[in-house]
């Protein structure tokens, strides 16, 4: 029998990105945990109404989907107010214990991004123990009157925590205003909902298809992992959900007693701003040299087009993308989904048509890192390595992390950098620093995986302001044509961190064990 | 042989280090060398670095090496092992033996350029030259250290000390230190060069690389160039 996850186990921000499931809207709000026992009776009654993974709809084993979700996810700092046992708190991981703020050297939070620059929830977390973030909470819902509902609804629990637990504020909103709660919503174009971030790029393509939750063969292609036969495979649970075998074939690392840990996972929370004034200008710029023109450049930052994601593997010019563009416009949703999603590098191993450093190909290098070059090869050309590994995607495979999340703010002058705008992103993945710590340390802000030196992520690398040190990007060209590969020069901090912790985010059964005090170690 | 790769050069030094200890300290030698070496994290370079041919070193005081022989495994020792009649010392005598080293030493391993034949007199004469100070410091707690008063003794101290290499992992080309410097300072100037010259018309480009050439001096292996010990800008 083939794997099936208990969806009515694993909480629901886990397994569905919410906004595509007709939830345009989330509010994200942090609380302290002020008193052990009083606390725990909040988690307790918060789990009645936590929004699990199971099947919406009228069938059997299946619920109605609800007009708004809850889920709740706890820093560590937090599950040690909640009195959890010592023997179960030193079984989480060391980056969890220390948190984001803790990891900025790995995580390349410097200069812009650096924690004295975060908003004050995240500058002040973590420096006072009244101040510490403890707790998370989501609401999606379908519209803003229904957000306001579900606010309305917790701000009641809180209330009735008798002091339990406490609201965090500190988010900075519109004009600096110092808000009690991080607001998120989809980015709106001529008045109707989009999946783009305010760079105007389609985002949130390609989550990974998981082990046990999705019975679909046409999902898994380019989303999971590529066999040595070319065909696609689901990744393991492991990956994702701690308490099953991972892409290793062993329990990834978690705490005890293994049902406290079995179907929950780790989150990382990120506030990203986005400098709209310094990607326009630089993207103007550059789009005025840069062969093929504007559009085909920012593509080129990122590795999709920005107007419907079509990949550059599959679309690397403008004819093709004409070409590209028809075919999405007839398919139904398979057929955009294997159009946007099914693809390769094996046949851009050179980065011809998708630069080494496109936000793409570093978050998820698929099965291009396994390359090679002999001597007498031309200058800068790569081809597939075969052999060395067991699958083509075996270096790869272990840094996949589930994407969460939502845009935050609106642009309302897009010559200034300085508005409330960017992207909150949650990253949900069973090893932080094997998965999310790893991607963000070398991937992003260093290239030599991808023989590109230390040239980073254009989009997110955390790029210096100090000339010494100015970071620059190769647009490569077709090693056997006459064209000059193109430099991206100077490239500015585009994103920037404005705050973020590390949660963890447990199971139904976890927070029921959690709430009553009986999680037992021995 | 086993200590040569190409031109690059596999040097390990194990010199035993004096049990006791220093006088009028409560620290023993060891301890004082280990400390003399952590406190090189907190020059601005290594000392290493002014040795020439050096492409990459190492040092550590070894405190042990803990060695077991293997249980005994003939059929007789099985049954003694089984055999619940076997007196527990006869038993005893077929457990694992343990083996530990008699003092604990410093170790010295380093990758330079040796040439084809493994110039390791060269090298050790480079380095007694260059550092003689730290080298006094640093092996002056050593087993039979204080023969060495020149170049030539302490070359004769060190192949004592000498352990062969078997196999290596080469960290650099073949190319001598000043060759992998210069390249290394090149290949971050052109690319440099590249990107600011972008898109220019070809006279200008051909101008400016000119300049550029003449200002990096390719062949010049005395400068400019990296430094030793250099790793970023």
């Amino acid at each position: 029998m083939t794997k099936k996850l208990d969806l009515l186990d694993i909480q629901g921000n886990v397994l569905r990105p919410y906004g595509r499931f007709g939830y345009p809207v989330a509010r994200y709000v942090f609380l302290h945990v002020s008193d052990g026992e009083k606390g725990r009776a909040f988690v307790g009654a918060v789990t009645k109404s936590v929004t699990t993974s199971v099947t919406w709809g009228a069938g059997p084993d299946q619920v109605p989907q609800p007009d708004w979700t809850v889920n709740i996810a706890f820093t560590y700092q937090g599950l040690k107010d909640l009195e959890l046992p010592t023997a179960s708190l030193i079984g989480f991981s060391s980056e969890f214990v220390a948190g984001m703020k803790n990891r900025k050297d790995i995580l390349g939070d410097d200069g812009p991004s650096s924690p004295q620059a975060w908003d004050p929830i995240w500058r002040e977390n973590r420096v006072t123990r009244e101040k510490d973030v403890h707790i998370f909470i989501s609401l999606n819902a379908h519209t803003p009157g229904l957000l306001e509902d579900s606010y309305a609804w917790l701000k009641g629990m809180i209330e009735a925590s008798d002091g339990g637990v406490v609201l965090l504020s500190g988010h900075l909103g519109d004009n600096n205003a110092v808000m009690d709660y991080q607001d998120v919503k989809v980015v709106m174009e001529n008045g109707l909902p989009t999946a783009k971030e305010h760079f105007g790029y389609v985002d949130g393509i390609g989550d990974p298809a998981v082990e046990g939750l999705t019975a679909d063969p046409q999902f898994v292609l380019g989303r999971g992992k590529q066999m040595a036969d070319g065909s696609w495979a689901p990744l393991a649970t492991g990956e994702f959900l701690l308490g099953h075998i991972d892409e290793a074939g062993e329990y990834p690392p978690a705490p005890n007693p293994i049902l406290l840990a079995r179907n929950g996972t780790y989150m990382v929370y990120r506030k990203l701003h986005e400098n709209v004034a310094t990607f326009d200008a630089y993207l103007n710029e550059h789009g005025k040299h840069f062969p093929g023109g504007k559009e085909l450049l920012a593509a080129k930052f990122v590795g999709r087009w920005r107007d419907n994601g079509a990949p550059l593997v599959k679309a690397p010019d403008q004819a093709s993308k004409d070409a590209f563009d028809a075919q999405l416009a007839a398919a139904d949703q398979q057929g955009r989904d294997a159009l946007l999603s099914n693809f390769t590098y094996d046949d851009d191993m050179s980065g011809a048509k998708c630069p080494f450093s496109a936000h793409m190909r570093r978050i998820n290098p698929r099965a291009s890192l396994e390359f090679t070059r002999d001597p007498n090869d031309v200058p800068g050309s790569l081809k597939v390595s075969t052999g060395a590994f067991d699958t083509p995607g075996a270096l790869t495979n272990r840094r996949r992390v589930l994407r969460r999340g939502l845009p935050y703010g609106d642009v309302k002058d897009r010559s200034r950098d300085d508005g409330n705008h960017g992207i909150v992103i949650m990253m949900l993945n069973a090893d932080i620093n094997r998965q999310f710590e790893f991607v963000q340390q070398q991937w992003i802000n260093y290239g030599n995986d991808f023989k590109a030196g230390n040239d980073k992520e254009i989009l997110l690398g955390n790029h210096s302001a100090d000339e010494r040190f100015a970071s620059k990007a190769v647009i490569q060209v077709d090693p056997n044509s006459d064209q000059p590969p193109y430099f991206l020069s100077k490239i500015p901090r585009l994103v920037e961190t404005r705050g973020g912790d590390y949660f963890f985010v447990p199971s139904m059964t976890a927070l029921r064990m959690i709430a009553s005090g009986v999680v037992d170690p021995t | 042989m086993g200590n040569i790769s190409g031109k690059a050069y596999a040097l390990t030094i194990l010199s035993p280090i004096k049990n006791g200890i220093v006088t009028g300290e409560e620290i023993a030698y060891a301890d004082k060398v280990r400390d003399l070496l952590q406190s090189w994290n907190l020059l601005p370079n290594s000392p290493m670095t002014q040795v020439p041919q050096t492409y990459l070193c190492r040092y550590f005081v070894l405190d042990d090496v803990y060695t077991e022989s293997l249980p005994g495994a003939s059929v007789l020792d099985t049954f003694a092992d089984l055999l619940p009649v076997v007196p527990d010392a006869v038993r005893r005598r077929i457990l694992p033996k343990e083996d530990h080293l008699k003092s604990r030493y410093l170790v010295f391993s380093s990758n330079f350029h040796g040439g084809p034949a493994g110039d390791v007199d060269g090298y050790l004469r480079g380095m007694w030259n260059a550092i003689s100070g730290q080298i006094k410091q640093v092996w002056g707690y050593c087993y039979g250290f204080d023969q060495v008063n020149d170049a030539a003794s302490f070359v004769g101290y060190m192949k004592k000390c000498q352990l062969p290499a078997t196999l290596f992992f080469v960290g650099a080309n073949d190319e001598p230190l000043p060759e992998q410097l210069k390249a290394l300072y090149l290949k971050q100037e052109f690319a440099r060069f590249a990107v600011e010259n972008q898109g220019l018309e070809a006279a200008v480009l051909r101008a400016n690389y000119h300049a550029f050439i003449t200002r990096v001096a390719p062949t010049n292996l005395s400068g400019p160039t990296w430094e030793p010990g250099q790793y970023r800008l």
